[in-house]
């Protein structure tokens, strides 16, 4: 186990009482666990309160833009399969802005973990309703409510045979870093989605609300996060109880494995030298 | 006397229209000829019409021409909509099956799929395709063979009956012409001693990203830009290139943008409206200062415009394409050798001066297919610009230096961490709202434009040095001013084409140099408002006396130039 200061980043800007403390305290202790040097972990994030996260960590860092978390980390993972890449994003970076790169990020299945802090509101920009707020919630944008459904970001993961999927709470660290550790140690693609309360501009989905809610998926008797049906069923459950733990598992072949060009090593240990003539020998 | 020809390849989309302009081509080029083939097409998969044309010379081409002297029509609609551009001397060769009318004035060679292949009826279209080949080359007294090795070579994968049927329909199509005569002759001109090649623009442009060490690309679909992302995805295998077709075009900047800072020399491209989604991330890896070479392969906009046709009108766009000031450099070639080097130059020059260098091309650009020679496809020197040795201190991805380029470390190749970010930030990349930060990592960012300048030049300059008549252009509008600088020269009107294909940072003092002794200057653009007219007064102060533009999503042609001129000249 490495020692937990080596992760030690800048001074955090996040309010007092946020639920990121929880979240980067778990990593940082899931990372030490893990034995992963800082030179050995690329954190990609975009904008938001989840977009500060690299910068209190110590790692490579790619703090890019709002939404593109994914893309950004799978082009890295594919340019050197060596590092570990973990992309970090929230609500409405991941499900939200970035829609589209979640849809392909299930069907690529390359070989990160992404975290989406949801604290189902958007909170950098001050409280407007993000895709996971709840139906019905009123906001400085939405007084009248919030017409939309929240995204069931999880189902959608489960129903398109995502490699990993589970849940962690900042209402339950341990269990959340032991989450940290398996979303990173799993081969393939795994979304973990931590829930994360916003004390400034959620006011309905507290710490209190949250506790009174959250339970661990494993003390189901006889859970099987690999029965893809049951694991439907657990990922649209979110009310009255929310289960967190892992969801959903399945085995699947890497994007990295597709490519004939990684076989030879990650790229940016190759150097390319490519004959001229050979090049031309197509088209005289 | 010299050999100039336009044969035209008319029918609908899937008739084979490519399946006759390729195999000819190729045939040709090898016989001899410099050819220059164009194609012309709709945004539709089945029907439709589309042309190919192939002009052929025994002197060195540079441009497509107007006017047909062999018209090959596959349906009738070709024969209505190009027998007027036939020349005085010209010829129709037609599908008999397809063709039922023709103007009576002009000789017309039919060709028909019993006689052609009367042991696969029902093959029609491997009879006419294979068919029309050879008997273009009948008609103009070249030997048939290379043709049927080329058909052999091309056919082989699809079993030894389909070689037989396109030999067959090929030789008959080659007798059924022999008596038939025709005012043009290669009779004279034989195979170079130097083999040539015959390459379009983006084909050249995926050698020369190749040739640069390119490990990694990513695209979405989109035409006229589609085809360079095919030309490297065929030769990834074989490179070890990873191709990755993005979800769109956000993803696919990202996804090069993180290749990239990763440190695999890596490309993305698009065209118009792909561009425009571009844009977002365009800011990004400038701001974290990520080398990415970005192609932008034009067609006419706005919007939707016309998907499958050829302009000039990103320039501007491009120029100053993304919220903020941040470095760039745009480069445009003339010339698939042009584009070759420009590729490997653009990939340098982003390694070194870490930041975001533009390719923009076109329609005619991207599926034009010149003549070259080999001996213009040098060796190519690659330059990652990457820092080496452990660093001294604490690693600063973005540390102050007095050209503004940072020293560049990759992630895990050492201890050091490198930290990028797209909100201003520190030489250390942590963000910052620090406001004289801001101003010192801002102006160190721009700052680079000095140095950058200093390695561009690009001026291809043609005709007479000093004539008082000088037109400038761009891209790929070079072979067509050529020609019509040429036109006019031998016409007794002294004049001078300055090309330029390094547009920014602007090669002000260069340009300003080439354009000295000129008394008038003529911009020639495919655009409608003339975007690098706008530019040179912009950067030099110097304004032109006349503008031809072309906005009609047909690429140039001397002749067009050269009636923009009337007036003027």
């Amino acid at each position: 186990m490495l020692p937990i200061e080596l992760y030690e980043g800048l001074e955090t800007a996040w309010c007092p009482g946020c639920g990121n403390f929880a979240l980067l305290k778990a990593f940082k202790q899931a990372l030490a666990e893990l034995d992963i040097r800082p030179q050995d972990l690329l954190v990609v994030s975009g904008i938001g309160q989840s977009g500060k996260f690299p910068h209190y960590l110590s790692c490579h860092t790619f703090n890019g833009i709002h939404g593109r978390t994914l893309p950004v980390g799978t082009g890295a993972r594919l340019a050197n399969p060596d590092l570990k890449v973990v992309c970090v994003a929230g609500d409405g970076d991941c499900y939200g802005e970035g829609g589209n790169h979640l849809l392909a990020a299930l069907r690529r299945n390359v070989d990160l973990t992404l975290v989406v802090h949801n604290n189902q509101v958007y909170a950098l920009t001050k409280g407007q309703a993000s895709p996971t707020t709840d139906q019905g919630l009123k906001t400085t944008l939405q007084p009248q409510g919030v017409p939309y459904l929240p995204l069931a970001a999880l189902a959608l993961a489960v129903s398109q045979s995502c490699s990993w999927v589970g849940r962690g709470s900042a209402t339950d660290p341990v269990h959340l870093q032991e989450l940290y550790q398996q979303a990173i140690s799993h081969r393939g693609f795994a979304l973990l989605e931590v829930l994360q309360p916003c004390v400034t501009f959620n006011r309905v989905n507290t710490y209190q609300w949250y506790r009174e809610r959250v339970y661990r998926v494993e003390e189901t008797p006889d859970y099987d996060p690999e029965n893809e049906l049951w694991a439907y069923q657990k990922a649209k459950e979110f009310g009255d109880r929310i289960p967190t733990g892992v969801i959903y598992r399945h085995p699947r072949p890497l994007l990295e494995e597709s490519h004939p060009a990684l076989a030879a090593g990650p790229l940016v240990r190759q150097q390319p030298e490519r004959d001229i003539n050979q090049l031309l020998a197509d088209f005289f | 006397m010299p050999v100039d020809l336009n044969i035209l390849i008319g029918g609908a989309a899937g008739q084979g229209v490519h399946s006759i302009t390729l195999p000819l081509a190729k045939t040709l080029m090898r016989q001899g000829c410099w050819v220059l083939g164009t194609q012309d097409y709709q945004s539709r998969i089945r029907g439709g019409h589309l042309f190919n044309k192939i002009r052929l010379a025994d002197q060195p081409l540079f441009s497509s021409r107007e006017g047909v002297d062999l018209l090959i029509a596959l349906n009738q609609e070709t024969v209505a909509l190009h027998h007027r551009e036939l020349s005085p001397r010209g010829l129709i060769i037609y599908d008999a099956s397809e063709v039922k009318e023709l103007p009576s004035s002009i000789p017309a060679l039919a060709l028909s799929p019993e006689t052609l292949l009367p042991e696969a009826q029902g093959k029609a279209e491997i009879a006419v395709n294979a068919g029309a080949c050879g008997a273009v080359l009948g008609l103009l007294k070249v030997p048939l063979g290379p043709l049927l090795a080329l058909l052999k070579e091309a056919f082989e994968d699809k079993g030894r009956e389909v070689v037989e049927w396109n030999v067959q329909a090929a030789t008959r199509g080659y007798e059924q012409a022999g008596a038939q005569a025709f005012g043009f002759s290669l009779a004279g001109v034989s195979p170079a001693p130097e083999p040539r090649l015959l390459i379009s623009g983006h084909e050249a442009m995926a050698l020369g990203a190749l040739a640069g060490g390119l490990q990694f690309i990513s695209g979405y679909p989109m035409t006229p830009w589609t085809s360079l992302l095919n030309a490297v995805a065929q030769r990834a295998p074989r490179y070890q290139v990873v191709v990755e077709q993005a979800e769109d075009e956000i993803a696919a900047i990202n996804l090069a943008i993180g290749a990239s800072y990763t440190g695999a020399r890596s490309l993305v491209g698009t065209s118009g409206g792909g561009f425009c989604l571009m844009t977002e991330a365009l800011g990004l890896a400038a701001v974290t200062e990520t080398p990415l070479v970005i192609v932008v392969s034009m067609r006419p906009g706005p919007s939707t415009g016309l998907p499958t046709r050829t302009e000039q009108g990103d320039l501007s766009f491009v120029l100053y394409a993304g919220q903020g000031d941040f470095p760039r450099a745009v480069l445009a070639p003339g010339t698939p050798a042009q584009g070759f080097a420009l590729m490997a130059k653009a990939l340098n020059l982003a390694d070194r001066w870490q930041l975001p260098v533009f390719l923009l091309t076109d329609q005619y650009f991207a599926d034009t297919q010149f003549t070259h020679l080999p001996g213009e496809f040098p060796e190519v020197r690659v330059d990652r610009g990457l820092a080496t040795g452990p660093a001294p201190g604490v690693y600063q991805r973005y540390a102050y230096t007095p050209d503004g380029v940072s020293p560049r470390r990759l992630p895990g190749f050492g201890p050091e961490l490198v930290v990028a970010d797209s909100d201003e930030h520190t030489p250390d990349g942590h963000l910052t709202e620090d406001l004289a930060v801001r101003v010192q990592m801002h102006d160190k960012r721009l700052g680079k434009l000095k140095g950058l300048v200093q390695e561009l030049g690009g001026i291809t300059s043609a005709g007479a040095p000093d004539a008082p008549l000088t037109l400038i252009c761009w891209g790929s509008s070079l072979g067509p001013v050529q020609e019509a600088v040429a036109r006019l020269q031998a016409g007794g009107t002294p004049a001078r084409m300055v090309h330029l294909s390094e547009l920014w940072p602007f090669p002000a003092a260069a340009v300003a140099a080439a354009l000295s002794k000129s008394k008038k200057l003529v911009m020639v653009e495919m655009n409608a408002t003339g975007q690098l007219h706008r530019l040179l007064r912009q950067e030099t102060g110097i304004k032109a006396d006349h503008l031809v533009l072309k906005y009609d999503g047909a690429p140039f042609t001397p002749e067009y130039i050269l009636r923009g001129l009337s007036g003027v000249v």
